[in-house]
């Protein structure tokens, strides 16, 4: 959601500390979806912030039986930064679906998106992330 | 393949497909038949095994060795039960609890006839002894004068009333109660009404309801029974209970 380690840390430890600051309080968040719907919100309050993404019409490619040898050559890192520069709510919605740890309706609550949206997010963000794949690790160079 | 499943299998789980839903079970039954599925399956495979590939740092990990942290707090149910919003539930609830309940006991109290019987206890209040002609005999016994000089059947006295010895007694037309007798008893200053029991207005039957209803209105109280489409009123000025007395429930 960053793109920094150094911001995600910090928005890590900030929302632990709004949720230990709730708790002692009295108030200890009853949802666990309240952590992830703290720190997007603050993932994007940081991210107001600093330098914004330009709003540019990515290129899509459909995807290919190669992809997962093309993405198995990228470092983390790689697909961290190019979520990290998509815009939102796409960038939440990549983030939070392939951590793989959240059904649809449990994203649709934390990004509080409708399913179309949603689809939308995900499946143009395959098809751009498969064209910047095609551009940065094209298939060819696999074999 | 429709447009709804075809939403729902754009963000088809990446693992764990079984602890889906319905819907999105039947999404990816549905889109497993197409190649375009299962090339996305291989894609998204491939990103969360590198998502889950990302080094945490150690001072991080160390938070999550305690993995019930992320999953809230067990919120105490007297917590709940004093939120904001479940008290004004509660009480939105009350309210709507209090006024059902009123309604419903309006309704029960009500019968047919009941306007009719709250003008008539308005005359009761208003009628001067001159405008009655004197007849001094028992309550009982009115229902026979009223049938042989004025052809009003059923116009009977109730037994409860019947005893009363009466001072004077009339017959005049309402517009809305139609023929009505009305009777001065000497007790109390007491009156009786009979008048025509309304009718339905599909059937055209009389209205009829059993025992005994009770109206109030401007120091005065009725006491109302329906025999055979009459009702009787003894109205008298008072309290409910001075006539409770002579009424058998």
């Amino acid at each position: 959601m960053c793109g920094q380690q150094a911001e995600a840390e910090q928005v890590f430890q900030d929302t632990v500390r709004e949720a230990a600051f709730l708790a002692a309080n009295g108030d200890a968040p009853s949802d666990r979806l309240w952590f992830f719907r703290e720190a997007r919100w603050r993932c994007l309050a940081l991210a107001a912030k600093g330098v914004q993404p330009e709003a540019l019409s990515q290129e899509t490619a459909e995807i290919t039986e190669s992809a997962p040898e093309q993405i198995a050559q990228l470092e983390p890192e790689q697909l961290a930064a190019w979520i990290s520069a998509a815009p939102e709510p796409q960038r939440s919605a990549l983030a939070l679906y392939y951590l793989d740890e959240f059904s649809y309706r449990e994203i649709l609550s934390i990004t509080e998106l409708k399913l179309p949206e949603l689809s939308a997010a995900i499946s143009s963000g395959r098809r751009e992330f498969q064209a910047w794949l095609n551009a940065s690790a094209p298939a060819a160079t696999l074999e | 393949m429709r447009r709804g499943l075809q939403l729902l299998a754009d963000c088809a789980p990446i693992s764990n497909a079984r602890d889906a839903d319905r819907r999105m079970r039947a999404a990816i039954g549905s889109a497993k038949r197409s190649d375009r599925f299962s090339r996305q399956q291989g894609f998204d495979r491939a990103i969360a095994r590198l998502v889950h590939g990302t080094r945490v740092p150690a001072e991080i990990k160390e938070w999550f060795a305690n993995e019930s942290m992320a999953q809230g707090a067990r919120r105490k149910w007297w917590r709940t039960a004093f939120h904001p919003a479940v008290i004004a539930i509660a009480i939105a609830l009350a309210v709507i609890g209090f006024i059902s309940w009123a309604k419903f006991s309006e309704q029960m109290h009500t019968f047919p006839g009941e306007p009719i019987a709250r003008k008539l206890l308005s005359v009761a209040s208003t009628t001067r002894p001159s405008q009655l002609e004197t007849i001094q005999a028992d309550a009982g016994t009115m229902g026979d004068l009223f049938l042989m000089k004025h052809r009003l059947e059923h116009y009977d006295v109730p037994p409860e009333f019947a005893r009363l010895r009466t001072l004077g007694a009339r017959v005049f037309d309402d517009e809305e109660a139609g023929r009505v007798a009305e009777i001065a008893v000497d007790e109390k200053r007491m009156q009786l009404f009979l008048f025509p029991a309304p009718r339905d207005a599909k059937t055209a039957q009389p209205q009829e309801f059993s025992g005994w209803r009770y109206i109030e209105q401007e120091g005065w109280t009725g006491a109302v029974r329906e025999r055979a489409g009459v009702l009787f009123m003894a109205a008298i000025r008072g309290p409910k209970k001075d006539l409770a007395r002579y009424v058998k429930e």
